[in-house]
């Protein structure tokens, strides 16, 4: 069996799953006994967890096609680490890259990384060029939340909330305009915009808009939690419809082409 | 003795899984080359580290400052392990917050960050690993050579897949665009004229850019009293 996947390889996987996995549930548990101890409601908590698994359920698959992309090199097993600690398919990619230019392999991540020694390379420049924040996170993260939380203090309410919102919107806007205008990236098999960009976006949008006021207009709890993802997941599935329906170059068209 | 307050008990758990964290991520190269037998020259790791610490180390600076007061203390522990936290911890965190009607920075919204972002970890994390196990059983069952015979059965999800994000943040974007307008025009504006200029900008770039210009101009408009109905 290759290295890539032998089952070294496999026990190595599931040590970082078991671990992120049992992270997630302690902090899980320890907030909800909080959330208890300070009166907020078992429907309230339980809304957050159901709202957000369902939140990332879509994301959650669609790393399925860096899975993909990224076992041609690699094999399963390292995407799989990769996805479940600190991973993204950019940061991912560059990674891979660099290690086998650095270690003299051309092909790059079209074929298989048939020696274990650049594979290696890999497995370290991958670790090693994102454990950063986990160095500097229990050394300085509670110096800067009290610097925030001072600040936030001498300030009043509406800045707190502007600043909170503003900084989202920015995130938001990052992606948005990708959406709109970004342009495809052909090693990376990142998508440029196009019609199913925009056709996801804007049915998400629509729909998003329509359910919340459909949700206040019947005071539905429902609706008003839920909105969120039941926009998302129409979008979704009004992309993989349009994709069957629409001519081909119509349906996969991209405003700027990739590079 | 004292006992701790919750956010202090969140800092000195979230320290221990930060260093167990550091642990389980360099176990994975040092037990591979210790069992392979296979060890990557020094040079040829800080070769490959080099382009990627430019980029990568200030930017997980930039996050830190930038996304820790919004994901709160425990949040930030557990994103920072698990990732993706722009794409989907912190949007994740954010509706939750926003449908709890609770704010970031309170210990309601530290709370409901936390339970949120561990939720969509844990359910990230298991769907990941089942995607391994059904591809695995299906390149078994059906004697597929490589995952790019999967990749081809499964392509007519290809553009679910390829616009999660698209339809994510148009659902998020609606909501807070209508509730805060004055505040989104001067961002997506700004991102949108990179993006003219430059298409090929990753969101990893336009992030940092969308949350400086986001907090500047607000700031802005705060000062100048017209963020009355944000």
């Amino acid at each position: 069996m290759s290295f890539r996947e032998n089952g070294l390889m496999y026990a190595l996987g599931s040590l970082v799953v078991g671990f992120v996995i049992l992270q997630a549930v302690v902090f899980l548990i320890k907030a909800w006994r909080r959330g208890r101890e300070i009166g907020i409601s078992v429907e309230t908590l339980k809304n957050a967890v159901v709202q957000s698994s369902l939140f990332s359920l879509g994301p959650g698959l669609s790393f399925s096609a860096t899975l993909l992309m990224l076992s041609v090199s690699m094999g399963l097993v390292l995407p799989w680490i990769r996805l479940s600690i600190i991973g993204n398919i950019v940061y991912e990619t560059t990674a891979a890259e660099t290690a086998l230019n650095a270690y003299g392999v051309q092909t790059g991540l079209a074929a298989p990384v048939a020696d274990p020694v650049a594979f290696a390379a890999i497995l370290w420049v991958m670790t090693l060029g994102c454990i950063l924040s986990l160095v500097i996170i229990p050394i300085f993260l509670k110096k800067i939340q009290k610097k925030m939380g001072s600040t936030l203090q001498k300030r009043d309410n509406k800045w707190a909330d502007a600043m909170s919102a503003a900084a989202f919107i920015g995130i938001i806007s990052a992606f948005i305009g990708r959406a709109l205008a970004g342009q495809g990236n052909m090693k990376m098999a990142v998508p440029g915009a196009g019609l199913m960009s925009v056709a996801a976006l804007l049915s998400s949008v629509g729909v998003m808009i329509f359910l919340e006021q459909l949700g206040e207009r019947k005071n539905s709890r429902f609706l008003q939690n839920f909105a969120m993802p039941i926009s998302m997941y129409f979008a979704l599935v009004l992309v993989v419809v349009l994709a069957q329906v629409l001519p081909e170059n119509i349906a996969f068209f991209e405003f700027r082409g990739r590079v | 003795m004292k006992k701790r307050s919750y956010i202090d008990s969140m800092h000195f758990t979230g320290r221990i899984w930060m260093v167990l964290a550091l642990c389980v991520m360099i176990s994975v190269p040092l037990f591979f080359c210790i069992g392979n037998n296979a060890w990557p020259t020094l040079f040829s790791v800080l070769a490959g580290l080099g382009p990627i610490a430019v980029i990568f180390y200030p930017t997980a600076v930039i996050e830190v400052i930038a996304f820790s007061p919004l994901l709160g203390v425990g949040g930030t522990y557990l994103s920072f392990v698990s990732g993706n936290i722009s794409d989907l911890k912190l949007p994740c965190a954010l509706a939750a917050m926003e449908s709890a009607d609770v704010r970031p920075g309170s210990e309601e919204g530290e709370v409901i960050s936390t339970i949120s972002i561990a939720a969509s970890t844990i359910v990230t994390t298991t769907v990941v690993t089942v995607l391994v196990v059904v591809i695995v059983v299906l390149m078994r069952v059906f004697g597929m050579d490589d995952t790019s015979q999967v990749k081809s059965t499964i392509s007519f999800l290809a553009p679910a897949l390829d616009n999660a994000l698209p339809a994510l943040f148009g659902a998020l974007g609606a909501s807070y665009f209508r509730k805060h307008f004055r505040i989104s025009v001067i961002p997506v504006a700004v991102i949108l004229i990179l993006l003219l200029f430059n298409g090929t900008l990753a969101s990893g770039t336009l992030v940092p850019v969308g949350v400086v210009v986001g907090l500047l101009s607000a700031h802005i408009m705060y000062k100048k009293g017209w963020l009355k109905n944000a």
